[in-house]
Formats: C-alpha cells, sequence, structure tokens
C-alpha cells in the first residue's frame, strides 16, 4: 500500500485526481489569434484524498496551488488529466450535468471581503445555495440559515445584516456558513485564513476542525503557510512550478522532508522561540520562482537547488520516487536526514535508490 | 543619549464619527545597531505610531502629542522644511507593500537617483552609481540592466530589494521597516530578513520592525513593544518576552500560534474582535476579551509597569505576579520546546 498516497487506488477515495494539466494559452493577433506559448500553471499533478482526510497544499505563490482548486471545482477545464470524485469521472462533464456535483462539493474562498457580495444580506448570501439546488421552501431555508450562523458561531439574528457591517473573522465564518450550507462532502479552502490576524485565525482554524470532526467532512487546504498547513493537515503536497514535489503524512513531512524544496521551505520559516530561531543556519534560496511559461528543464527546482547535480538534474525529469509509507517526492538526489543546512545539502547527495512509482 | 527616543507619544484622528485615538502614550527607545520589534493585530497602532515619527500623518485632522526625539531635537515640533532633511536621510521607511510604494511609471533608477539627488549634493552620474551600488548590496541580479527597469518588470521579492535599497541609499541611521515582508512568500522573507541583517551589520542602522509574525520578531529583534488597541501592554528584552510573557493578550497571541515545532491539538484562541478604537472599552482595553477578567479591569486602566524581576521588562495587566508567573509557565510547557 506503499503507493497508496500519491496514486490513485481502487475503492474508497472521495477525490482522485489524476495527472492533471492545466494550460493558458497566450495568444497574438486580434481576430486570427496565433497561440504563440502557454502558462503550464498545473503540469501533471496526481493525488487522492480519502472521506474525512485533510490534504494541505503549500507552495509559493504562482506555484499552481489555487489553479488546481479551480480545476478540482471544475470552474476551470482541465487542459488534460482526470479527475474522479465520489466514484464518477467529472472531467468531461457538461455545466448542467456537473450541477448536482456542486452540491458536494463547495468552497471558502481567500479574502473575505471579496467573496461576499455587499448588496446581499447575510441569510440570502448563506442560502443562495439551497435555493439554487431547490432545497427547501423559504421558510425551511430561513430556518437553515439561521441554524448554520449559530454552527459558525454568529448570532442567528443577524440574519438580516449586510457583510460590511461584520469584521473580517466574522466575515470569513459567514463564507464557512455557505460552504457548508448544502452539505457538501468535501470542502476546497483556498487561503481560508492568511488574510486574517492570528487571533481570528486561530477561532477559524479551530471551527473548521470542529466542523470536521462534527459533519464528517473532507478538505482541501491551500496555504502558504506551513504552520497553519502542519496544524489543519492530515497529509501535506508540496508543489512547485506546477508540479507536485513531496506528498507525504503531515509527521513525515515535517521530520524527515525528502526533497530539497520542502527542506528549503521547512527551514524558511520564522520560529517563535528566539533560542531556536536564531541560531540555525536557514537554506536560503536564491533567486525567484522561474516563469511557468518557460520552466526548466529537467527537475524543476534545479536552478535554485543546493543539491543540484549537473548533466542529470537538468536533463532527467524526475519521477515520483516512493520513499517507504505514505512518502512520495520528485528528486533524485533526496535528503538523508533533517534537519540540514545548506552547506550539507551541498556537499552529501547520492543518487536514490527508491523505487519509482509506475507511471 | 538613544538614537530615537519616544516618550508619551498620542496621536488621534478626528473623523466623521468621532476621535479616534489611535496611539496611546507610548515609550520606546532605540539605540545604535539594534533592532526594535512592534508586534500586534492589524489596527492596533502600530503603523500609526511610526507614521506619526514620520510626520507622515494627514495633517488636516491628525491630533498629535508627546516627543520624539532623534538625536535630541523633537521630531514633532520640527518645522516640513526640517523634517525633509532628516526624512528619506537620517530615517527612512520601508513600507508594507512593494506593489504599490513605487512609483510605476518611473523606472526604479530614476526613482532611486531621486532619493539621492534630494539630500545630497552630487551629481546624477555619482547618484546613478551610487543606485547601482545599492541593487548590487541588496542581491539583485543584473543590476547594470535592470536599473533602467520599471516596477512591473520586477518580482514582488524583488521589489522590496529595490524598496530596502531606496531605503538605504542614504546610510540611514534608522530604518522604519512596516511589516516588510508580510506580502511576501516564505523563502523570499527569508532572503529579505537575512539581507536586513546583513545590512545592520555593514551598514550599523538601528531597525524598527512592524509586524504581526510572532515568529519574524523572534527572529530579528532585540527589544520588543507588544501593541493592543493604541496601548503598549508588555514592552520587554526578545528573550525576556519569549521565556516569560506577562500579559493575557500577549499569552493569547503565543497560544493562538500554530507552530512547526511543536503539536498541539487546539490552538488556543483570543475570543471576540479586536474594540473599536473609536468607543474602546472602560478600563483596560483587553478586558472585554480577557479570560482572566477582574472587577478592576472593568473600571480602572492598568499602568505599564515593571515586573518585580525584571525593571526592563513593562507591562500593563491588574494581575497579581504570582499567577502571571503561573500562566505564563503553562504556557510555555504547552507550547514551546527547549533549544537543542
Amino acid at each position: 500500500m506503499e503507493a497508496a498516497s500519491a496514486m490513485p487506488a481502487t475503492g474508497d477515495e472521495l477525490l482522485v485526481v489524476e495527472g492533471v494539466r492545466k494550460y493558458f494559452p497566450i495568444t497574438r493577433g486580434i481576430i486570427f489569434q496565433k497561440e504563440i506559448a502557454s502558462v503550464k500553471a498545473v503540469d501533471g499533478v496526481t493525488f487522492s484524498i480519502k472521506p474525512g482526510e485533510t490534504l494541505g497544499i503549500v507552495g509559493e505563490s504562482g506555484c499552481g496551488k489555487s489553479t488546481l482548486a479551480r480545476c478540482i471545482m471544475k470552474l476551470l477545464e482541465p487542459t488534460d488529466g482526470k479527475i474522479t470524485f465520489d466514484g464518477r469521472d467529472i472531467t468531461g462533464l457538461s455545466r448542467s450535468a456537473m450541477r448536482p456535483i456542486r452540491r458536494e462539493m463547495t468552497m471558502i474562498f481567500q479574502d473575505p471581503y471579496a467573496s461576499l457580495n455587499p448588496r446581499k444580506r447575510v441569510g440570502f448570501i448563506i442560502g443562495e445555495p439551497l435555493e439554487v439546488h431547490g432545497l427547501g421552501t423559504p421558510a425551511e431555508i430561513k430556518r437553515r440559515v439561521q441554524e448554520l450562523l449559530e454552527v459558525v458561531g454568529l448570532n442567528p439574528e443577524h440574519y438580516n445584516r449586510f457583510p460590511h457591517e461584520f469584521s473580517g473573522g466574522q466575515r470569513q465564518r459567514i463564507g464557512v456558513a455557505r460552504a457548508l450550507s448544502v452539505n457538501p462532502k468535501l470542502i476546497v479552502c483556498d487561503e481560508p485564513v492568511s488574510a486574517l490576524d492570528v487571533s481570528v485565525q486561530a477561532q477559524i482554524l479551530n471551527l473548521l476542525k470542529d466542523l470536521q470532526d462534527d459533519f464528517g467532512l473532507t478538505y482541501v487546504f491551500i496555504a502558504h503557510d506551513l504552520n497553519v498547513v502542519r496544524h489543519i493537515s492530515d497529509r501535506v503536497m508540496v508543489m512547485y512550478l506546477g508540479k507536485v514535489a513531496e506528498i507525504a503524512s503531515r509527521e513525515v513531512l515535517y521530520r524527515e522532508p525528502k526533497h530539497p524544496y520542502t527542506g528549503a521551505l521547512l527551514s524558511a520559516v520564522p520560529i517563535a522561540n528566539p533560542d531556536i530561531g536564531r541560531g540555525r543556519a536557514a537554506v536560503v534560496l536564491e533567486g525567484d520562482v522561474p516563469s511557468p511559461v518557460n520552466p526548466p528543464s529537467g527537475c524543476r527546482f534545479h536552478p535554485r537547488c543546493p543539491r543540484f547535480v549537473e548533466g542529470h538534474c537538468d536533463v532527467e525529469e524526475p519521477p515520483l520516487y516512493s520513499f517507504g509509507r505514505d512518502q512520495v517526492a520528485t528528486c533524485h538526489y533526496p535528503l538523508e536526514r533533517w534537519p540540514m543546512t545548506a552547506e550539507e545539502m551541498r556537499r552529501t547527495g547520492t543518487k536514490t535508490s527508491a523505487e519509482p512509482l509506475p507511471a | 543619549m538613544a538614537l530615537l527616543e519616544v516618550k508619551d507619544l498620542r496621536t488621534s484622528f478626528r473623523t466623521e464619527d468621532g476621535v479616534v485615538r489611535a496611539v496611546e502614550g507610548v515609550n520606546f527607545s532605540v539605540e545604535k545597531g539594534q533592532t526594535l520589534g512592534i508586534v500586534g493585530e492589524s489596527g492596533c497602532g502600530k503603523s500609526v505610531t511610526c507614521l506619526t515619527i514620520m510626520g507622515l500623518n494627514p495633517k488636516r485632522n491628525t491630533l498629535t502629542g508627546g516627543e520624539a526625539l532623534w538625536k535630541g531635537n523633537d521630531l514633532l515640533a520640527m518645522k516640513p522644511s526640517e523634517l525633509r532633511a532628516v526624512r528619506g536621510d537620517e530615517i527612512s521607511m520601508i513600507f508594507q507593500d512593494p506593489m504599490t510604494s513605487l512609483n510605476p511609471v518611473h523606472t526604479i533608477g530614476r526613482q532611486l537617483i531621486e532619493a539621492v539627488l534630494l539630500h545630497r549634493d552630487v551629481t546624477k552620474r555619482v547618484a546613478r552609481s551610487r543606485a547601482l551600488e545599492l541593487l548590487k548590496a541588496v542581491g539583485i541580479p543584473r543590476a547594470e540592466t535592470r536599473i533602467d527597469d520599471y516596477p512591473h518588470q520586477f518580482s514582488g521579492g524583488m521589489r522590496q530589494r529595490v524598496m530596502i535599497a531606496m531605503a538605504l541609499i542614504n546610510d540611514p541611521d534608522l530604518l522604519i521597516a512596516d511589516e516588510p515582508t508580510t506580502a511576501l512568500d516564505v523563502t523570499t522573507q527569508a532572503q529579505i530578513l537575512a539581507l536586513m541583517k546583513t545590512l545592520q551589520e555593514d551598514f550599523g542602522s538601528a531597525i524598527i520592525m512592524i509586524t504581526h509574525d510572532l515568529g519574524v520578531v523572534a527572529e530579528v529583534a532585540d527589544d520588543v513593544l507588544v501593541m493592543y488597541a493604541a496601548n503598549v501592554v508588555e514592552q520587554a528584552e526578545v528573550h525576556d518576552l519569549f521565556h516569560r510573557p506577562q500579559h493575557p493578550y500577549t499569552w493569547g497571541l503565543m497560544g493562538s500560534l500554530p507552530r512547526l515545532e511543536t503539536d498541539v491539538e487546539r490552538l488556543t484562541q483570543i475570543p471576540g474582535q479586536p474594540p473599536s478604537l473609536l468607543r474602546p472599552p472602560n478600563g483596560c482595553r483587553f478586558h472585554p476579551r480577557c479570560p482572566y477578567v477582574m472587577e478592576v479591569c472593568k473600571t480602572t486602566v492598568p499602568e505599564l509597569l515593571p515586573t518585580q524581576r525584571d525593571p526592563d521588562h513593562l507591562q500593563k495587566c491588574h494581575l497579581d505576579e504570582e499567577t502571571k508567573e503561573r500562566e505564563s509557565a503553562k504556557l510555555l510547557a504547552a507550547t514551546m520546546v527547549e533549544a537543542r
């Protein structure tokens, strides 16, 4: 069962994503639009999620995590690949065929100021999904909305208020209530707490955890904050330039990362403890993330990687290697231990003997 | 004499809805080569404190009180022309959002050169070579060609480097950085923080680092102010603050932080929302959200007083020392791991 975490296994997965790609064309010309290049936002991502699980997705801005979320939700049509939700292949479904499935997967957005219609009352915002799917009479919907307000920790009497009357954290609670309204199986959370202050962020994280326990929800949780992802996830996927760098269970990923990029990310996180934070030699990556229009050859991380091996990493693209239970990483020269400094990373580095997963 | 000494700084804004008291009596001093961290949530007054020192609040509706002594001269009493001579030369500032704080219609070279020419009597050629030198110092690759690029041609991290270059171009004695890494990715944040550290070592500047991230404070600051609702609630040396936090709000901040190095099932959350500064609560500003609230907290504002153990560790809370010691030890046991 080693490969189960990354490869689509049969049976009980709620969501299976296989080789999903999303290319955005760059065109030239007005009438005859000629495609001259494409932004490879997501380039062959494979993973699966079991019911009741939380998969965290981390990566720097521009790594394709939000595009991937939108592909899963079918807000964007993937260029290639297959998405299976709850046993049904939803890749080619039309908008109308997709509609009943939308009841089972909902989304929480990043910006609680932009994602609520300022001209609608809170009751309408939360009840709209119910209305769209024809779930109940107006009276039933109202009752359900008030119940939802209570569930997310808001006053049910605030039913008739407008979004501007709420603070950022309360607005995000409204977003959570709306996502919950149709009793979904899967909630895709796209940076749900990154716009919030620390103390309010903790409230929302606790709320999401409680709701998962109460309603058996499955989350895809996208964030750039590794602390937050570690707190909420069961498994974590690290993305770099549209590709999977590493997928592992939370404990394993944070204790023994295999991919040098995961290592660099972990060592870049400031630690709220002056005794630990100051002494350590962080792995400071040079430069910026390259453009996804023209990604580097071979391993996409090679131009910034401390253990780049010339003639190998820039030529041969690393497959997903399997490292024991529940850990896969795309690196020819994985980290032997952790923590490591950039210097140590450079010095050592032997080719992995791990088996690549079957394509 | 301290480089900058701020005494009882007060700022309020007249608005249509009433007077917003954004800073209510802040005291601190910054020495050469030191880093002061100011930490707090949005709206706590940390940015306004620094904007007041720099004289950057709108004149029309701002009331300012107290003193900000810069090398002995009060910045708040200076004429605009005197202030302009200090600002951008001896004191400079890095703003939070590198996307909006550069002028999009001028090349970065022109903007950097302008900063030099405003304060130095040099030729354009000299100013340009100085600009180039700084761009190299902050690690912009191919600086010779990139100096003639426009801001939109740079990534977020690179723009923030340009901002840092601009802030350092006149060798300031004090650099005020207002959330300099908040808009950036962790890897870029690590680059920028490392860069600021090296530059501080090279130039010997003092830094005031405003942030909401306790992690950033722990990594870079020497002394820390914790602000809540326009007030300083705790003020201490950084190790002291993290080992012996004394204020319930600081405990709340530390407890609500998910951490890389320790596991907690549930984060300790601070209930409720920060108060409106238009109508702040009576007594201690934190009392409506405080789990240790007592009757006295609702009526009397506590003073910012030193703890018995350490005269340099100030805190603004009515709780007795014994309870504080006990609670802070409990929090540390739950959240912090020993240094390895």
